[in-house]
C-alpha cells in the first residue's frame, strides 16, 4: 500500500537555500511532523563538492566561469547543476524504506531509469559506479549523492534533461572520472525535451519505486498552510 | 558538611545547570532557524513565490516542534525535581 508523501516542485533554487530547506525538512521529517518530502527543482550554475572530491585534481574552472563552488556534505565528488537539469532531493525516513543505503541508491537509480523509459531511453547502472548511464560508449546522464542521517535521506539525483555538458569536463572533472563521457536526454532523443517534460515521469517513478502516493504541495494557486490529507493523518496519531 | 563534600555538591550543581543551559543554547537555535525560515517564506510569498514559501513554512514548523518538545522536556525534568510544600 502507497504511502503518503509530500511533493514540492520549488522552481530554480540557489543550492545553498534549497540544501539549508532540505536540512530542515530533513528535521522534520525525522520527528514526524511532515511525511516523507520530494524536492524537484533546478539550480542556477554552481558547482558542488562532495566529501571525496579531491578539489586539486577534479576544479579545474576558468578564471571568468563566475560560478558558485560549495562544499556539501552528500557523498561523491565534484558535479555541475544548471539550468535544464531536474534535481530531485528526496527526504525519506529510511526507517520506513529498509534502513539500507545501499539499497536506497539502487532505488534512485531504478527511479532514473523509469523517468527516462518513456523517452525512449534505457538507462543503466556500471558496476563500481553510481548514477545512472546510456552505454555503448558509456555516457553519464544523471549523478547521485546522497547524506543520510539518523535515517534520514538528503541530496539525491540530478538529471540532465537539456543543457550544455561542457562544464562537467571542462570546469571540473565531475564524479572524479577522467575521460567520461556527460550526456543529456534531450541530445540523447535528437529533440528538444524541457525539464517540465520530464518531471511527471520523474514523479511517477519515484512513486513507483518508494511506493509513495504524492501529494502536491501546495498547488500554485493557494496560500500553502492549509490543511493537507496526509498532514491531517499525522495530526490524528 | 566537610569543605571537600561541600565543594563536590557545588560542581554537581554547575555540571547539573551547565546541562541545562546546553538544552538553552539548541532551543535557542533551533527558534533562530525557525526564525530565518519564517522570514524567507515570507519573501517568497512576497514575491509569489508559493510553493518555495510553503516549503520554508514546512521547514520553520519543524524547527518550532523541535524546540517545543527540549521544552517539553526541560519542563518535566523540572516537574520531576520540584517539591511541593508540606500542608500546614
Amino acid at each position: 500500500m502507497a504511502r503518503g508523501a509530500y511533493l514540492m516542485q520549488l522552481g530554480t533554487v540557489p543550492y545553498r537555500e534549497a540544501w539549508d530547506l532540505q536540512r530542515s525538512l530533513a528535521g522534520a521529517v525525522s520527528q514526524g511532523a511532515i511525511p516523507d518530502t520530494v524536492l524537484l527543482l533546478e539550480h542556477p550554475p554552481v558547482v558542488t563538492v562532495g566529501r571525496r572530491t579531491d578539489e586539486s585534481a577534479e576544479l579545474h574552472l576558468p578564471a571568468d566561469a563566475g560560478v558558485e563552488i560549495v562544499e556539501t556534505d552528500r557523498g561523491g565528488k565534484s558535479t555541475f547543476h544548471g539550468p535544464g537539469q531536474l534535481v530531485c532531493y528526496p527526504i525519506l525516513d529510511l526507517t520506513r524504506h529498509g534502513r539500507d543505503v545501499k539499497r536506497y541508491v539502487r532505488e534512485l537509480e531504478e527511479a532514473l531509469i523509469r523517468t527516462i523509459a518513456p523517452f525512449g531511453l534505457e538507462g543503466q547502472r556500471l558496476e563500481g559506479l553510481t548514477g545512472l548511464w546510456l552505454s555503448p560508449p558509456p555516457r553519464k546522464i544523471a549523478s547521485i549523492g546522497v547524506h543520510v542521517s539518523r535515517w534520514v535521506t538528503t541530496h539525491g539525483y540530478a538529471l540532465n534533461v537539456d543543457l550544455d555538458p561542457a562544464p562537467f569536463t571542462e570546469w571540473i572533472t565531475a564524479c572524479g572520472l577522467e575521460d567520461a563521457t556527460f550526456t543529456t536526454v534531450a541530445r540523447e532523443t535528437g529533440r528538444p525535451v524541457t525539464v517540465a517534460d520530464v518531471r511527471p515521469h520523474a514523479v511517477a517513478a519515484l512513486g513507483e519505486v518508494f511506493g509513495l502516493e504524492l501529494e502536491e504541495l501546495p498547488a500554485g494557486d493557494g496560500i500553502g498552510l492549509w490543511t493537507q490529507p496526509v498532514h491531517a493523518e499525522l495530526a490524528k496519531r | 558538611m566537610d569543605a571537600a563534600r561541600a565543594r563536590r555538591a557545588g560542581e554537581a550543581v554547575s555540571e547539573r545547570l551547565d546541562g541545562v543551559a546546553r538544552v538553552y543554547d539548541e532551543i535557542a537555535a533551533e527558534l533562530e532557524q525557525a526564525l530565518a525560515h519564517v522570514r524567507v517564506a515570507a519573501e517568497h510569498y512576497r514575491n509569489e513565490l508559493v510553493p518555495r514559501g510553503a516549503a520554508h513554512a514546512w521547514a520553520a514548523h519543524g524547527h518550532l516542534l523541535a524546540a517545543r518538545d527540549h521544552l517539553e522536556v526541560q519542563a518535566r525534568d523540572h516537574a520531576d525535581h520540584a517539591v511541593a510544600e508540606p500542608d500546614t
